[in-house]
């Protein structure tokens, strides 16, 4: 366990080091995405509600936990595939999920600024105060790892990294406008509301709006199901990385 | 040296598409404290075979063993016995040469003291330090390869495998690269050294194996490749431009057309003939330049993977109907 946790250290600086030069980018990309989100999509509607306030301020950050998971890991771990650097990773003698486990952790914390400007922004904007649950912590932990499991199972199970990145874009797309993360799941046509009752994407809203709001929220079914689909992602994330060509 | 076999590959095959084997019945042995070279030209299946012992792919058949381990079926074994440098691109953005030579070398089970000193001291002996500081990100090719190369060393497993180590390196470093390539054996380590530079393999190794189109082709010690037969030294001629040779003597055997070069064996009592005919030719304007040396092993490689059209065989203008070289 030890020699574990020592690999595990040791990793995490690697990609945290690896990474540093990108943070500052990040962060504009990130602060973009929000003020994208709650002022960008808050001009679609004529009149501001509170409601659709709230909706508007905790959709933003799990809009840009999951632009992270699902836009830029596939994207990095795409790159990384197409310059072989996988194959000097996977040669030294840490367990891949250990790897794994180190480049999420970057990946959660280079979300963090994001997720947090979204929230100051956004009760800055609609004059609201936020209710922030202790449980606000590990909802974002589940989002982001969820989001991350499943990017990596997308780039290391595309049989060309280049079409992961492509598959990313898709995905990203559907979010965006057809996931009930910005608007309630009423609004969506019924065999839409189907599909989003068993994808993770209308729970990892859920959990940020039952955690920072007094919406009403079925908060145990929303880590229940975005917990699963973290697992999933996490044992395709393994049977992937540590299949051998 | 010790015989005592560390790496043992048996009757390996690899196939990626169904009908094309990368990997064709591959068998060899390394001894303990050895050098050995893998050599063979682009697409011979060398990176494929290295790519098995480390355990980043599974062979369809044959065995691999690393000190008695199956490492097919254990390859985290493979990890921990093998230091690796590998031909594609080391994930060193954003880090400085020190930093991910120490890294690499705290992954690999060094303490902090001990590894700290001993970046410290590859960093100077391959008069690095002016880089230690560094940021990756502004290397050259040859600056990224050195610290790939300080990776491997830096804590070195029982097996230190190099994938082209010299490439896009500057001649003095590669010396300076070669004493440290030499010293992991007196560190008590074992080296697989993959090239296709011949010259500098033959320099370096203790024993090799030639690759072509998956299989080994030949294995042996460079001398033996080389062989000791009555025909030992190497002539080359170099033709001017778009002359054509007349008839081959009697005394050139085995030649080889590379490009303008014609490169054939001769005895080493038949010199004085060869230089006679080769000034002939000069006076006549047809050679530009000759010379006369012991065989070399990039004779032999040429001879061996000299096919397709970087190499063509003289067998229809050898009159003395000498096997195609």
């Amino acid at each position: 366990m030890a020699r574990l946790l020592r690999s595990y250290g040791l990793m995490l600086k690697w990609q945290g080091l690896s990474n540093k030069p990108f943070l500052a980018l990040n962060l504009i990309v990130q602060l973009m995405i929000a003020v994208g989100f709650i002022i960008g999509i808050g001009f679609f509607y004529p009149q501001i509600t509170p409601d659709i306030a709230k909706y508007l301020t905790t959709g933003a950050p799990t809009i840009c936990l999951l632009t992270v998971g699902l836009v830029l890991v596939p994207q990095v771990v795409s790159q990384g595939r197409m310059l072989g650097t996988f194959d000097y990773i996977w040669s030294l003698p840490v367990p891949r999920l250990v790897f794994v486990a180190a480049d999420a952790t970057v990946w959660i914390l280079v979300s963090l600024p994001g997720v947090i400007a979204s929230l100051i922004l956004g009760s800055i904007y609609f004059h609201f105060g936020i209710e922030f649950s202790p449980l606000i912590i590990p909802a974002i932990v589940l989002i982001a790892m969820t989001g991350t499991f499943i990017g990596y199972s997308i780039a290391h199970a595309a049989p060309k990294p280049q079409m992961a990145q492509i598959a990313t874009q898709v995905i990203v797309f559907a979010i965006m406008l057809f996931s009930p993360i910005m608007y309630p799941i009423s609004q969506l046509p019924g065999w839409m509301q189907a599909i989003h009752r068993v994808l993770p994407v209308k729970y990892m809203a859920d959990l940020s709006r039952g955690t920072l709001t007094d919406l009403n929220v079925n908060l145990g079914l929303a880590f229940a199901v975005v917990g699963a689909w973290c697992l999933f992602g996490l044992i395709v994330t393994s049977l992937l990385v540590r299949r051998r060509g | 040296m010790s015989q005592q076999i560390l790496l043992k590959t048996e009757n390996l095959c690899k196939s990626y598409v169904k009908g094309v084997l990368v990997n064709d019945n591959v068998s060899l042995s390394l001894s303990h404290g050895e050098i050995f070279g893998l050599l063979g030209p682009n697409g011979a299946g060398k990176t494929t075979l290295v790519k098995q012992i480390i355990g980043l792919v599974k062979p369809n058949s044959g065995s691999i063993s690393i000190n008695g381990v199956d490492i097919i079926a254990n390859p985290a074994y493979a990890r921990q016995a093998c230091s690796f440098q590998a031909q594609t691109q080391v994930p060193i953005d954003g880090l400085t040469s020190r930093q991910a030579i120490e890294l690499v070398g705290r992954v690999r089970g060094g303490d902090a003291k001990s590894v700290r000193a001993r970046a410290q001291e590859l960093l100077k002996y391959l008069e690095m330090e002016d880089w230690a500081k560094k940021s990756a990100d502004i290397f050259s090719g040859g600056m990224r390869r050195l610290v790939a190369f300080c990776m491997a060393v830096v804590v070195p497993g029982r097996i230190v495998i190099l994938d082209e180590p010299t490439n896009d390196i500057d001649p003095l470093r590669r010396r300076l690269l070669w004493e440290q390539v030499r010293n992991l054996v007196n560190m008590g380590s074992t080296v697989l050294l993959v090239t296709h530079n011949v010259l500098e393999a033959e320099r370096a190794v203790d024993r090799l194996a030639i690759m072509d189109k998956g299989k080994i082709v030949t294995m042996g010690t460079p001398g033996s490749l080389k062989g000791n037969g009555a025909e030992n030294m190497r002539f080359e001629l170099i033709l001017e431009p778009k002359q054509t040779l007349p008839d081959i003597p009697g005394f050139l055997r085995n030649t080889v057309t590379a490009g303008r070069r014609r490169i054939g064996r001769l005895r080493e009592s038949d010199i004085g003939l060869a230089t006679q005919w080769a000034r002939n030719l000069k006076e006549k304007g047809i050679a530009e330049e000759y010379s006369v040396g012991p065989i070399t092993l990039e004779d032999v490689y040429l001879k061996i993977v000299g096919h397709g059209d970087t190499l063509e065989t003289t067998e229809k203008e050898d009159n003395h109907g000498t096997a195609a070289a």
